[in-house]
C-alpha cells in the first residue's frame, strides 16, 4: 500500500535538500559580508548551464560528475570576480540599500545575458541512470532524485567539516561572528571575503546543477531558488549555516505537506507565511542567535 | 527584462530596405522574455518568414511592412504597457501577435479603446472575442473550437468514468476547465479533484502524488511546453499512469527534447503544420520555413505567427492607399479585416461577426513512439486519423528509455 503522507515527506526532503544547498551559500555570504545577494539563484542558473554544455560534450556519468566539479569551479570563479569587482567596493563606501539594488541589477543583467547567449529554449540534463525509477512499496521516486538528495547531503557534510575543522573555515566563522575582532586577531579580512563569496557561489552553482537535474534549465530559472533561499535563510536565522541546512528541509516538507493537506493553490504562499510568522514571533529565526 | 526590452526595441525594429517608401508600422506583442520566451520566438520566426515574403514581393501597395515588437512577459500589466506604447508612441496601424490569454484580454481592450484593429495570433480564451469589441479579431481557434474534437472523442471513444484537472492557473487553464467540466457532466464522468499550478512552477511532485492516490482515468492538463514536460517527467518518477489530455500547444520541438519517450500516450488538439502536408498551402509554408531556418521544424506557433502577419498584410493591401490620417486608416484596415477570405498554413481564414476565425479545425492527436522517437499522430476524427488510439500502459511495461 502506498502512503500519501510518506510520499509527500520524501518529495519534500528531496526538494528541501537542494533548497538547503543553495540557501547555505546565501546565508554564508550574508553572515560574513552582510550582503543580501538577490542574484544568488542566478549563480545557480550559470552552474546549470555549465552542466548543459559539459553534458552535451561528455554524456553519461563522467559528464554529470564532471559538471558538478566544473559548475563549482566555474561559478566559484565567477563569484570571486563579482565579489572583487562589484561588492567589495560597496562594502565600505555605500549603504545596505546600495548593495541590495546592485544585487537586483546583477540579477536582471545575468538573466538577460543568459537569454541573449543561451537562448530561451528550456533544456533538461540527461539522466545518467536512464530514467530508472525506484518503487519502494510505500513510496516511489527515481534513482536520479535519490542521487541528487545524496549529493546534496555529501556536499553539506563536507562543508560542515570544512567550516569547523579547517583553518580557513574557522576563520570564516570567526569573521561572521565579529568582523572587527577577527581583524584584530590577524585574519586577512579581504581574503576571507573572497573565499566566502567563492564558496557561497560555488554552492549555488552545485545547487543549480542538482536543481537543473530535477527540473529544467532556462534563463529565468534562478528566480525561484533565490526566493526559496531567502525564505530558508530567514527561517534559519540570517547568517546561520546550520540553521539554513535544517530550514531547507523544513521548507521543502512544509510546502509539500501544506500543499497536500491545506491547499494546493497556496503551496508557494507557505514560504511567505513562514517568513511573516518568523519575523513577527522569532525575528532571529528558528536557529538564530540574538544580536549583541 | 529592461535590458532585453531595450535590445528588442533597438535591434529588432526590422526596417525594410533603405530607399523604399516609408514603411507601414505593425505592432507585435508577445512574451519575448520569461518562461514562454521560447514559444514566443517560434511565433516570431513564423512572422519573420511572412515578413520576408511580403517585403520580398514589394511590400504592401508599394510600401514595406515594419514590425515593432513589444514584450508582454506574459503579464497583463506589462502587456498593457507594451500595447499602449505601440499604439500611442509608435503609432502602429494595427496590432498583431499574442500569446497568453490573460494578457490578450487586456491588450485587445486597450487597442479597441484606441480604435485600433488588433489581430490576436495565439491565445484561446473565448473572452477575447466574445465581449462585442469591434476592433478585435483572432486568427487562432478559441478553446471551444480547440476542445470540440477532444469532447467528441471522450464521448465516443474513451468514455472515462473518473477525471481530474491539473491546470495552469490562468484564463487559458480555467476556461479550458469550464468546457471540459461541462462535457464530463454530459457523459457522466466524475470529477475527482482539481489542482492548479502557476506559470513558471517547476516542482509538481506534490500534486502528482495526490493525483496518484485518486487514480483518474483521464487527467486534463492545460500547460505550456516547459511545465507540461516537467509534469510528464515527474509523473514517471512517481510511477503515476493516466491518460494526459492537454490543449496541444505544449507539443513543441523543445517539449519532445525535454521529455523523450516519457511523453508517450499524452494527448491534445493540434494544428501542427507538418501533420497536414497533404494541403499544398501548408506544405509550401513548411518548405519555406525549413529553407529559412535549416534544421528546425515549424510548430503550431510558427504557423500561427505566419498566418497572423499574412492576414494583416492582406487586409492592409485591400484597405488600399492610406490617407495618412491614423484614425481613418485604422478604421479602413478594420473594415478590410472583416472581409478576410484567405487560405493559409492553418487552413481557411474567415472571421465571424465577433472577429473570431471559424474556419480552422484542429484534430485530436496522441504522442506515439516510432523507434522510441516521440511524435504526435492524428487519432481522431477517423477521416483524418494517421494512427489508432493507444491506452497508456504501466511504466514497467514501457520499453523505450
Amino acid at each position: 500500500m502506498e502512503s500519501l503522507f510518506l510520499q509527500q515527506v520524501v518529495n519534500g526532503l528531496i526538494v528541501g535538500s537542494v533548497y538547503s544547498l543553495i540557501a547555505v551559500g546565501l546565508t554564508m555570504i550574508f553572515g560574513v559580508m552582510r550582503i543580501s545577494n538577490f542574484a544568488h539563484g542566478d549563480f545557480s542558473m550559470v552552474g546549470a548551464y555549465i552542466a548543459v554544455f559539459l553534458l552535451a560534450w561528455v554524456p553519461g556519468w563522467m559528464g554529470w560528475v564532471g559538471s558538478l566539479l566544473a559548475a563549482a569551479a566555474g561559478v566559484g570563479l565567477l563569484g570571486i570576480l563579482v565579489e572583487r569587482g562589484v561588492f567589495r567596493p560597496l562594502l565600505t563606501r555605500w549603504t545596505d540599500l546600495d548593495q541590495i539594488m546592485v544585487s537586483i541589477g546583477l540579477f536582471i543583467l545575468m538573466e538577460n545575458l543568459a537569454q541573449l547567449f543561451f537562448g530561451a529554449t528550456p533544456r533538461t540534463l540527461s539522466d545518467p541512470f536512464g530514467g530508472v525509477t525506484v518503487n519502494m512499496g510505500l513510496v516511489s521516486t527515481s534513482a536520479m532524485r535519490l542521487l541528487c538528495f545524496a549529493m546534496a547531503m555529501v556536499i553539506i557534510i563536507v562543508l560542515e567539516v570544512y567550516l569547523n575543522r579547517a583553518r580557513m573555515g574557522v576563520a570564516i566563522q570567526a569573521t561572521a561572528q565579529n568582523r572587527t575582532a577577527a581583524q584584530l586577531m590577524g585574519i586577512n579580512i579581504n581574503l576571507i571575503y573572497a573565499v566566502t563569496f567563492a564558496l557561497g557561489s560555488a554552492l549555488a552553482g552545485l545547487g543549480g546543477v542538482l536543481y537543473g537535474t530535477l527540473f529544467a534549465i532556462y534563463p529565468t530559472m534562478g528566480a525561484i531558488p533565490t526566493l526559496k533561499a531567502f525564505v530558508v535563510t530567514i527561517l534559519g536565522g540570517m547568517g546561520n549555516i546550520r540553521g539554513a541546512i535544517f530550514s531547507g528541509f523544513i521548507l521543502g516538507v512544509a510546502e509539500t505537506l501544506g500543499g497536500t493537506y491545506i491547499s494546493m493553490e497556496y503551496k508557494h504562499a507557505i514560504g511567505f507565511v513562514i517568513i511573516i510568522l518568523v519575523l513577527l514571533i522569532i525575528p532571529n529565526g528558528l536557529f538564530g542567535r540574538s544580536e549583541k | 527584462m529592461a535590458l532585453l526590452a531595450l535590445a528588442l526595441c533597438l535591434g529588432l525594429t526590422l526596417a525594410a530596405p533603405a530607399g523604399a517608401a516609408e514603411p507601414i508600422k505593425v505592432g507585435i506583442v508577445g512574451p519575448f522574455t520569461g518562461s514562454l520566451a521560447h514559444n514566443a520566438s517560434e511565433m516570431k520566426k513564423g512572422m519573420m518568414l511572412a515578413l520576408d515574403q511580403i517585403n520580398g514581393q514589394g511590400g504592401v501597395n508599394g510600401r514595406p511592412l515594419e514590425l515593432i515588437f513589444g514584450d508582454t512577459s506574459c503579464k497583463p500589466a506589462n502587456g498593457v504597457a507594451a500595447a499602449k506604447k505601440l499604439l500611442s508612441r509608435d503609432k502602429v496601424l494595427v496590432l498583431g501577435g499574442g500569446y497568453c490569454s490573460s494578457v490578450n484580454i487586456a491588450t485587445s481592450e486597450v487597442a479597441n479603446a484606441e480604435k485600433t484593429p488588433v489581430v490576436v495570433a495565439i491565445a484561446i480564451s473565448p473572452t477575447i472575442t466574445n465581449r462585442g469589441l469591434k476592433y478585435v479579431f483572432r486568427t487562432s481557434p478559441n478553446s471551444p473550437m480547440f476542445l470540440q474534437g477532444i469532447n467528441n472523442w471522450l464521448a465516443e471513444v474513451k468514455k472515462p468514468k473518473t477525471v481530474a484537472f491539473f491546470m495552469e492557473n490562468s484564463d487559458y487553464g480555467r476556461d479550458g476547465q469550464k468546457i471540459w467540466e461541462a462535457q464530463c457532466k454530459k457523459i457522466g464522468a466524475k470529477v475527482l479533484d482539481s489542482f492548479y499550478f502557476e506559470i513558471g512552477d517547476t516542482d509538481f511532485t506534490t500534486q502528482i502524488s495526490k493525483l496518484k492516490q485518486l487514480k483518474p482515468d483521464v487527467t486534463f492538463n492545460i500547460a505550456s511546453t516547459t511545465e507540461a514536460a516537467l509534469i510528464q517527467k515527474q509523473a514517471k518518477e512517481l510511477n503515476f499512469v493516466t491518460q494526459w489530455i492537454g490543449v496541444g500547444g505544449q507539443f513543441t520541438q523543445a517539449y519532445f527534447k525535454m521529455t523523450g519517450p516519457v511523453s508517450e500516450f499524452a494527448m491534445g488538439s493540434s494544428l501542427e503544420p507538418t501533420k497536414a502536408m497533404k494541403d499544398p498551402v501548408t506544405a509550401a509554408f513548411v518548405k519555406a520555413y525549413q529553407k529559412k531556418y535549416p534544421g528546425s521544424r515549424p510548430g503550431i506557433f510558427s504557423s500561427q505567427g505566419y498566418d497572423n502577419l499574412m492576414v494583416i498584410a492582406d487586409a492592409l493591401k485591400r484597405a488600399g492607399k492610406l490617407s495618412g490620417n491614423l484614425a481613418k486608416d485604422r478604421d479602413k484596415v478594420r473594415d478590410a479585416l472583416k472581409a478576410t477570405d484567405l487560405k493559409l498554413s492553418q487552413g481557411a481564414i474567415k472571421f465571424g461577426p465577433d472577429g473570431q476565425v471559424f474556419t480552422v479545425y484542429p484534430s485530436v492527436v496522441q504522442v506515439q513512439l516510432k523507434n522510441c522517437q516521440p511524435d504526435t499522430y492524428i487519432i481522431y476524427p477517423a477521416s483524418r486519423a494517421a494512427a489508432k488510439y493507444l491506452e497508456p500502459t504501466p511504466w514497467s511495461k514501457r520499453q523505450c528509455k
